[in-house]
C-alpha cells in the first residue's frame, strides 16, 4: 500500500438490531446504522462528506439515505454486490479521499434478508422469467447460494477427506462465541450432534446448521484519514492492508478451470501480507467468512492460515475458539449473530482492537473485562492488536482486511 | 422470443442471446454442443461470448461425444423452487466431457451442469451419485418444445477413483 499503510483508519462503526422481521424499510434501517456509526465516531451530519454502499437489487440507494440524515456528500456510490464487498469499499473509501474527492465516508449495508428477499432464492430472487446466464443453471434446479459453491465443497470433501463432523466444529465455535454476543440472533450454544442432526439442505456438504442466518438488519463504518481521527470519540483503528474484489480465473464459471477447490484467497493472501507487511503469526483474531461452514474452511486453507488440506485440522484444534491462538468470528458471525454480506465481521474486529466489545461483562462498558470465555460471560480477545479479515463473494471472490489498533 | 417452461419455471432465451440460444436448439435436434474459439480452437462449456484463453468473441457450435465423467455432485435435499419440490432428493452433476480434459492446463477440464437421471428420467437413485463415474447425455422432452440435455450412467468402467458420501 505504499504511503498509504497506516494513513487511513476505521473511526466509527454501528448497526440495527438483527431481527427476523424488522417491520420497517432498508431505508429507516440504513439511516439508523449510519447514525449509529456516526455517533460511535463523534461525527455529525455535516462531518460525513462520503457514502458508499453495497446492494443487491435488495435495498435503499445512498440517494435516499444520505438526504435522510442531511449529509451533503462531496462523493457517493452505490455499488452492485454481496459477499467480500465491505473490504473491497473500504479500499475505495481511502480512494476517492486520496483522490481529494472527499473527507469522510460512510459504508453501509442495508437489507431486509430474512422478510423480504432472502438470499436463498425468494422474492426478487425467484423473479421469472430466468434469463441470462441462469438458463444455463435453472433448469436443472440450481438458484441458492450454496448449490453455486456445492460443487466445490463435494470435490474438496473427495480430494482431502473432509467430514461433516470437521465442519461442524466450525459452527460450535461460532455458536460460543455468539453465547456471549447480546446482539447475535442465535444465542444458543450447539453441540457437532446438533448440527449432523439438523437436517440436510445439500448433500454431502451442507446440513441446515451449516448455513448462516438470513436475517434483517443494516450495518455501518466510517472511514477517514488518520490525521482527521485524531479529534475525533474513539481509539482509531489502523488500515494496514485491503484487497478487493480478488477473483481466481472464469468467474463464475469457473468450474472450467482447476483446481476447483481453490478460492480467490490463493491469489488475494500474498498480496495482502505484502502490502500490510506482516506475517499470519501476528494476526490475533480472524473474520472468515462463514455464509457456510465450508466457506470458512477453504479460506483458511488457501489464505494461508494451514497447508491445503489441513483445514479441517486447523477447524478442529481449537485454534479458532475463544481463548485459542486466534479466535475467529467472535460475535457468532453469519453462522450465529447475523447474515450482513459481512460487514459485522469488520465491526465485530473493530471492536476488538479497540477493546470495546459489548459482551456480558458487568464492566463492559468501560472496557474491563473478564476473559471467562463460558457461556453468558466475555468475548474480548486479550491485548489484540491486529486482526484479519477475509470476505468470500463466491469460490472465485473475495477481499480482505487488515487492521491494527 | 422463446419462453422456455420446465417444472414450473420459465426461461427466457431471446433470439439476440446468441451464447444460448444454440444449446437448446441443438437439444431438440438431440445434439450436444459447446462453443469452439474460432482463435485458438479451444472448446469451452461456459456461456460467454469471448475465449478466456487468447480471447477471440469469434465462435462456433460444435458437437461433442456427450460422453463424461462426474467431477463432481449436490443432491439437492431441499429446494425452494416449487416445482422441485416433489424431485428432491435430486442430483445435480458437474460433468467432465471426455474433450479437452485436463487442456488447456492441467486440472482444467470441458465442464458442464445437468442433473443425473436414469432411464424413465426420473432423479438417479442417491446411492448409485459418485465423483468418477462414466456419464453420458441424453436429452430431456420437457414443455412445449422445449429438450433439456441431461446425463445419465453409462455403465462404461470408470477411469479413475470413485467416490461417494454414500458408505
Amino acid at each position: 500500500m505504499g504511503n498509504l499503510k497506516g494513513k487511513y483508519c476505521i473511526v466509527g462503526v454501528g448497526e440495527t438490531p438483527f431481527t427476523r422481521g424488522s417491520g420497517r424499510t432498508t431505508r429507516a434501517m440504513g439511516a439508523e446504522a449510519i447514525r449509529h456509526a456516526m455517533d460511535d465516531a463523534g461525527l455529525n451530519s455535516q462531518q460525513v462528506d462520503g457514502i458508499l454502499s453495497y446492494h443487491g437489487g435488495d435495498s435503499t440507494p445512498a440517494t435516499s439515505i444520505m438526504y435522510d440524515l442531511g449529509i451533503r456528500p462531496n462523493f457517493y456510490m452505490d455499488c452492485s454486490g454481496g459477499g467480500s464487498s465491505t473490504e473491497a469499499l473500504v479500499g475505495l473509501a481511502m480512494g476517492a479521499i486520496e483522490a481529494g474527492m472527499c473527507d469522510t465516508v460512510a459504508v453501509y449495508r442495508s437489507m431486509n434478508g430474512y422478510s423480504q428477499i432472502r438470499i436463498g432464492g425468494t422474492g426478487v430472487r425467484a423473479a421469472q422469467p430466468v434469463s441470462g446466464a441462469d438458463v444455463m443453471l435453472r433448469p436443472y434446479g440450481l438458484i441458492s447460494a450454496v448449490q453455486r459453491f456445492a460443487f466445490t465443497f463435494t470435490r474438496h470433501m473427495m480430494e482431502y477427506g473432509v467430514t461433516s463432523s470437521d465442519l461442524a466444529h466450525i459452527k460450535v465455535a461460532h455458536s460460543n462465541h455468539a453465547s456471549n454476543n447480546p446482539k447475535a440472533l442465535m444465542k444458543q450454544r450447539v453441540t457437532v450432534d446438533d448440527v449432523l442432526n439438523s437436517r440436510w439442505i445439500i448433500r454431502p456438504c451442507a446440513h441446515l446448521l451449516d448455513c448462516c442466518l438470513e436475517t434483517d438488519n443494516a450495518t455501518c463504518l466510517i472511514v477517514t484519514t488518520t490525521e482527521r481521527a485524531k479529534d475525533l470519540r474513539q481509539r482509531p483503528i489502523q488500515i494496514l492492508g485491503v484487497q478487493g474484489r480478488g477473483t481466481k480465473p472464469g468467474g463464475d464459471f469457473h468450474y472450467q478451470h482447476g483446481p476447483i477447490t481453490r478460492v480467490a484467497g490463493h491469489y488475494i493472501g500474498p498480496r495482502i501480507f505484502e502490502q500490510a507487511g506482516i506475517t499470519h503469526d501476528e494476526v490475533d483474531v480472524t473474520g472468515c467468512y462463514d455464509a457456510f461452514t465450508y466457506t470458512a474452511l477453504l479460506q483458511f486453507e488457501d489464505y494461508g492460515w494451514c497447508k491445503k488440506g489441513e483445514g479441517k485440522d486447523y477447524v478442529t484444534s481449537g485454534i479458532i475458539n475463544l481463548g485459542g491462538k486466534r479466535p475467529n468470528n467472535t460475535s457468532g458471525g453469519h453462522l450465529c449473530e447475523g447474515y450482513t454480506h459481512g460487514m459485522n465481521m469488520v465491526i465485530e474486529n473493530v471492536r476488538q482492537l479497540r477493546g470495546t466489545i459489548d459482551d456480558y461483562c458487568p464492566q463492559a462498558e468501560e472496557g474491563i473485562h473478564t476473559y471467562d470465555y463460558s457461556e453468558g460471560k466475555c468475548r474480548q480477545v486479550k491485548d489484540a492488536e491486529t486482526s484479519m479479515n477475509m470476505g468470500w463473494g463466491t469460490p472465485a471472490v473475495g477481499s480482505a482486511l487488515i487492521l491494527r489498533k | 422470443m422463446p419462453v422456455y417452461e420446465h417444472r414450473g419455471q420459465q426461461m427466457s432465451v431471446p433470439d439476440q442471446d446468441l451464447e444460448y440460444t444454440g444449446y437448446f436448439d441443438a437439444a431438440k435436434e438431440g445434439r450436444l454442443v459447446v462453443k469452439k474459439c474460432q482463435g485458438c480452437g479451444l472448446l469451452r462449456g461456459e456461456p460467454g461470448p469471448a475465449c478466456p484463453w487468447c480471447p477471440s468473441q469469434e465462435w462456433e457450435w460444435q458437437d461433442v461425444s456427450g460422453k463424461g465423467t462426474i467431477y463432481s455432485y449436490q443432491i439437492v435435499a431441499h429446494t425452494v423452487i416449487p416445482g422441485f419440490k416433489d424431485w428432491a432428493p435430486f442430483a445435480i452433476v458437474l460433468v467432465e466431457l471426455d474433450e479437452q480434459s485436463g487442456k488447456p492446463e492441467p486440472g482444467d477440464g470441458l465442464r458442464i451442469t445437468a442433473n443425473l437421471v436414469d432411464s424413465n428420467m426420473d432423479a438417479e437413485k442417491e446411492e448409485n451419485v459418485a465423483i468418477g463415474k462414466r456419464v453420458e447425455v441424453v436429452f430431456q422432452k420437457s414443455e412445449g418444445d422445449f429438450v433439456l440435455p441431461q446425463f445419465k450412467l453409462s455403465g462404461e468402467a470408470p477411469q479413475g477413483p470413485v467416490w461417494s458420501h454414500v458408505t
